[in-house]
């Protein structure tokens, strides 16, 4: 979108630089645990923390890249990534311009959007149904 | 009046798929800075809305906040404006213009319950006439769309204190929704304040979108803003707060510590006193905020900011001791887990740390 990376300025990190990135991570590591004992799943909206300038690509870069990458074409793209600790994933939502909506780090074991949902299923049941009686529309 | 069909009868007929909505409802729930585990919740309560009709009345103003409106990312303003609610009358969006646009507005305004959104003061002095729009005053227009209106939200800081018009000398006796409200010159309705100079288009959106889920006025501050975007000023969530908490200061726009980003304080950041949502939801698509271009806060989001002195000259004394302790970087380290919850800290469901949250929590 924007060539604000081309652009060679150079941040001075914080005295506490990466504080809030290693928080995350060990948010990680406990939300990981709580989904091996009890399969409660955990999600961290990345829009909503004051991450300094290179914090997010700290993350990104530490938690790598995993096996699975699927991409959803439903009001605009999405990107949902596993990252290189399983049951970590990296999932981005963009709008039909392409903009990022919005970011989450999730601990699942698939994370929920990638799943048919119930109700959708349902009506695929419906109108395939209906097209084996003949009358489909 | 036809029935109005519901927010998920309307994507059916759209052809959206259960699957974008909940996707929908995860970036509204960013967007209302909710845990992201209330979407199924979200999705379920904007599921059975029946679409409310907006009336949007557009005052003394330059039209900022309308821009800052439309250039809103998340959920786009065509996805959540025109899918969700009915906007029945806005003088610069609406296709209709002239005597038809002024009769949306009336037709509107027959059914009680709608929602009214004002940007821009309203000027009092010599009868109002210094703002008119089709020959009715900007009074006597608010004085009548409040009358049936189940609540409103002053979009921007002339709306909602004043702003640019009342500054000193303020010529047209401009005042704000709540003053008017106050002296008893308009009908008292439940309002929302959702000021800044122009206000973050996501937080416009956001409170919306929290009415519209919620059908409820969200918590508020003393000032009528809602907490969930102006509970922390600037400078508890700033990046910079590390080089503030460590006397690191840049003393001028160009000299050493301004290249290496040290904290603008006595450049005349207004950041300890102001609150807003800026240092964290960011402005264009989340790129960056005044203070991450090296510009200091001008506390644009606080009644008369204008005339609260010159935004170059610092803040008579520091806001709180210089303690490590209070540094926002160093608490998310220490609680460790929960950093995710930290922005969200005064939200129920938050406080019950990693339960499944529901609507039930989140209401009051
Ligand atoms: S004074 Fe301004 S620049 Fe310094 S830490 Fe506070 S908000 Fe940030």
């Amino acid at each position: 979108m924007s060539g604000l990376e081309g652009i060679p300025i150079h941040i001075q990190t914080a005295p506490h630089a990466g504080a809030n990135a290693q928080a995350i991570l060990a948010e990680l590591e406990t939300a990981l645990q709580a989904l091996l004992d009890t399969g409660k799943e955990h999600s961290i909206d990345l829009r909503s923390l004051p991450l300094l300038p290179g914090e997010l690509d700290y993350l990104q870069h530490t938690l790598g890249t995993g096996e699975v990458r699927v991409e959803i074409d439903a009001l605009g793209k999405s990107d949902v990534r596993e990252t290189a600790y399983r049951g970590v994933w990296w999932v981005a939502h963009y709008n039909t311009l392409d903009e990022v909506m919005a970011e989450f780090i999730e601990v699942s074991f698939c994370p929920d959007i990638v799943r048919a949902q119930r109700d959708d299923v349902r009506e695929s049941l419906d109108a395939l149904s209906a097209r084996l009686a003949g009358n489909e529309e | 009046m036809s029935r109005r069909p519901t927010v998920a009868e309307q994507l059916a007929r759209q052809g959206v798929s259960r699957r974008a909505f909940l996707k929908f409802c995860a970036a509204a729930a960013s967007l209302m800075a909710l845990p992201p585990s209330m979407a199924p919740a979200i999705a379920e309560a904007l599921g059975k809305l029946r679409r409310p009709s907006v009336i949007w009345l557009s005052f003394q103003e330059c039209t900022g906040c309308t821009e800052s409106l439309t250039r809103s990312h998340t959920p786009t303003v065509e996805s959540l404006i025109f899918d969700m609610i009915s906007l029945d009358y806005h003088h610069t969006l609406q296709a209709a213009a002239g005597t038809a646009a002024e009769q949306a507005r009336e037709d509107a305004m027959k059914e009680a319950g709608y929602l009214v959104l004002v940007d821009g003061s309203i000027p009092t002095r010599d009868g109002g006439i210094y703002s008119t729009i089709a020959g009715v005053t900007n009074l006597q227009m608010l004085k009548d769309a409040l009358a049936n209106a189940a609540a409103v939200v002053s979009i921007g800081t002339c709306a909602a204190y004043g702003g640019i018009p009342k500054a000193d000398p303020n010529p047209t006796g401009a005042k704000s929704v709540q003053a008017l409200m106050d002296e008893g010159l308009v009908p008292r309705k439940p309002v929302i304040n959702v000021p800044g100079c122009p206000p973050i288009p996501t937080v416009i959106t956001g409170v919306l979108a929290h009415y519209l889920t919620f059908g409820e006025i969200p918590e508020l501050d003393s000032l009528g803003r809602p907490t969930m975007f102006y509970g922390d000023s600037i400078h508890d969530r700033c990046y910079r707060r590390p080089f503030y908490d460590q006397g690191m200061f840049a003393k001028t726009f160009d000299d050493e510590g301004a290249r290496k980003g040290w904290c603008l304080f006595e450049l005349g950041c207004k950041g300890p006193t102001t609150h807003n949502a800026c240092a964290t939801t960011k402005w264009n698509n989340g790129t960056s905020f005044p203070i991450e271009s090296g510009h200091g806060c001008i506390g644009c989001s606080e009644p008369d900011f204008w005339d609260a002195g010159s935004f170059y000259t610092a803040l008579s004394a520091p806001a709180d001791p210089l303690t490590l302790a209070t540094s926002a970087t160093v608490a998310g380290a220490a609680i460790g887990v929960g950093m995710s919850f930290v922005n969200r800290a005064k939200k129920g469901a938050a406080k019950s740390g990693h339960e499944t949250a529901t609507l039930k929590d989140l209401e009051k």
